[in-house]
């Protein structure tokens, strides 16, 4: 077990240090609170255009950091000889390879808290806004909530330069933690935000699905080179939305942007089967490989 | 009697394309004795053989034939492999871990407790000359640093074993004699070594025993001292040694 959480604490370190997750936690954490409210004039049905940025969030940029991080976090790994080094001692390989994708999930779930608190929070902030009716048509005032959300994600640049500056800490790896933290107030609200509440299943079904993404990347990254994994995932998403094969890949028709009162039981299920299955697939992989 | 600790017996290995074709022939019927408390120098020219047999030995390929006994048994059985260090040939580190993070991560890898792996640690930065830079991340060091921070992490979990694949590479002259000392004292206090190198002098300085590859055959190979009795100038021995047996198996060829 100590090996196991060496291995997933140094991936998960890892994956939140590469300049491409610090980037992506807090544009995510804005999107979800900015793209409700340029919109929110257009469509109306605020909490439901809120809880929809939230998951096209989750899914979109959540891939965008997750699959190169799982990719590299094997494949690079194999290919300097790092992973050659600790495979030396002892560690077998299935081991390594679980480790190494749990460190990458341990940061995906993090991303999951954050967009879902963020979420939350933008909800009760279009719930809360106050419509002032002038002349020129109706000037919509955000409240606190909307305040907390938006700088919550810009102090968290601000917040890891400082304690980079004075404290010597990881900028990237602190940039995601304050990013997911400092949304974390929109927990507190869920009873408020009653539409993201009724969406949790979507989200969790729509993280586990990210999650199959994120472990067929790591299996493919023992035989497959970056951009050989970047493709095989992107045409596995593709396939998902178009024609799944429901073996393989998840059923993204089944629960993207998903109605609130969705069942999340059967996705979550078989989203983890599949978890395994790459996991199985993966191993089996790197067992057979020459670490030449 | 010297218990064996590596033992290589007609071992080739042959490594195949995708389609199972032969590529290229790395060791042909190469045949080792390390025992306990050697320092044992493999050498030989770039192509020969030596990483495709260390990594045979580390459980990282398999050989085509032959067999490999690490401590008696299968080189992948856990139990052989949590007893030895190894240094790769190049010191591909996590860049944005620091120097004692990276020590302490390989100390958790070997299933050391933490109390003892941090002061393990310490004593290894210490005498490594690293502790003045435990807390930087590893992407920014020399690459002569970034070499001891790896010779640490081979370290630390006190290996009976240590495996080093060109330990001096990078390293500035002072940098390598403080290695050669290093192991001169790891193997006074009865650690067994098996290295690689194309510096032969200090190939002849802190190894007992040799062996020559060449083309992933032994050419040659036995005691240090018997080596340097034998050569007319006795601070080039083992190159003198090592070009003559090359000669000789070019003409063999």
């Amino acid at each position: 077990m100590g090996r196991f959480l060496a291995i997933t604490r140094t991936a998960a370190i890892e994956t939140m240090s590469q300049p491409l997750s610090a980037i992506l936690f807090p544009v995510a954490m804005l999107a979800v609170h900015l793209l409700p409210a340029l919109q929110y004039h257009r469509f109306g049905a605020p909490g439901r255009l809120a809880r929809e940025t939230g998951l096209s969030a989750l899914f979109v940029f959540g891939l965008l950091f997750a699959v190169p991080a799982a990719a590299r976090a094997i494949g690079r790994e194999l290919e300097t000889g790092t992973a050659a080094a600790a495979l030396a001692l002892g560690v077998s390989r299935p081991l390594y390879l679980s480790a190494r994708i749990a460190g990458v999930l341990s940061v995906f779930a993090l991303f999951f808290v954050g967009v879902f608190s963020a979420t939350a929070l933008s909800s009760f902030s279009c719930a809360k806004a106050a419509e002032i009716f002038t002349a020129e048509g109706v000037t919509r005032v955000w409240g606190p909530a909307f305040a907390v959300g938006v700088s919550g994600a810009l102090m968290a640049f601000a917040g890891a330069a400082f304690l980079n500056r004075f404290m010597n800490r990881r900028f990237c790896m602190w940039t995601c933690l304050l990013a997911t933290g400092l949304q974390l107030p929109g927990l507190a609200l869920l009873e408020s935000a009653e539409p993201v509440a009724a969406a949790l299943p979507a989200f969790g079904a729509l993280a586990a699905a990210g999650g199959v993404y994120v472990v067929m990347a790591g299996a493919l990254a023992t035989r497959l080179k970056d951009n050989g994994v970047a493709a095989c995932v992107v045409a596995a998403v593709a396939a998902g939305f178009l024609s799944p094969v429901r073996c393989l890949v998840p059923d993204m028709r089944a629960f993207w942007l998903a109605e609130g009162d969705m069942s999340a039981t059967m996705p979550i299920a078989a989203g983890l089967c599949l978890m395994a299955l790459w996991l199985l697939v993966g191993c089996v992989s790197l067992e057979r490989k020459e670490l030449e | 009697m010297v218990e064996t600790v590596i033992e290589l017996k007609g071992v080739e290995k042959t490594f195949r394309d995708f389609w199972m074709r032969p590529l290229a022939q790395a060791v042909r019927g190469l045949d080792l004795e390390v025992r306990r408390g050697d320092v044992f120098g493999l050498i030989g020219p770039n192509g020969s053989g030596k990483s495709t047999t260390i990594k045979m030995v580390l459980g990282l390929i398999r050989p085509t034939r032959g067999t490999v006994r690490l401590f008696g048994l299968d080189p992948r059985a856990k139990a052989a492999r949590t007893r030895l260090g190894y240094l790769p040939e190049l010191s591909h580190l996590h860049p944005f871990l620091t120097a004692e993070e990276t020590v302490l991560y390989y100390a958790g890898l070997s299933g050391m407790k933490r109390a003892a792996a941090r002061a393990r640690t310490a004593e290894l930065l210490e005498e490594l000359k690293l502790s003045h830079v435990r807390r930087r991340t590893v992407g920014g060091f020399s690459k002569g640093m970034a070499r001891r921070v790896a010779i640490a992490a081979a370290l630390v979990a006190s290996p009976e074993l240590l495996i080093l694949d060109e330990p001096t590479s990078g390293l500035d002259p002072i940098g390598t004699r403080e290695v050669k000392e290093l192991v001169g004292r790891l193997a006074a206090g009865g650690m067994t070594v098996l290295l690689t190198s194309h510096q032969l002098f200090d190939v002849q300085d802190i190894c007992n025993r040799v062996a020559v590859v060449s083309a992933g055959r032994q050419v040659g190979g036995g005691v240090v001292a018997d080596i340097v009795a034998a050569a007319r100038d006795k601070r080039h021995a083992l190159e003198e040694y090592f070009e003559e047996r090359l000669n000789a198996q070019k003409d063999e060829q």
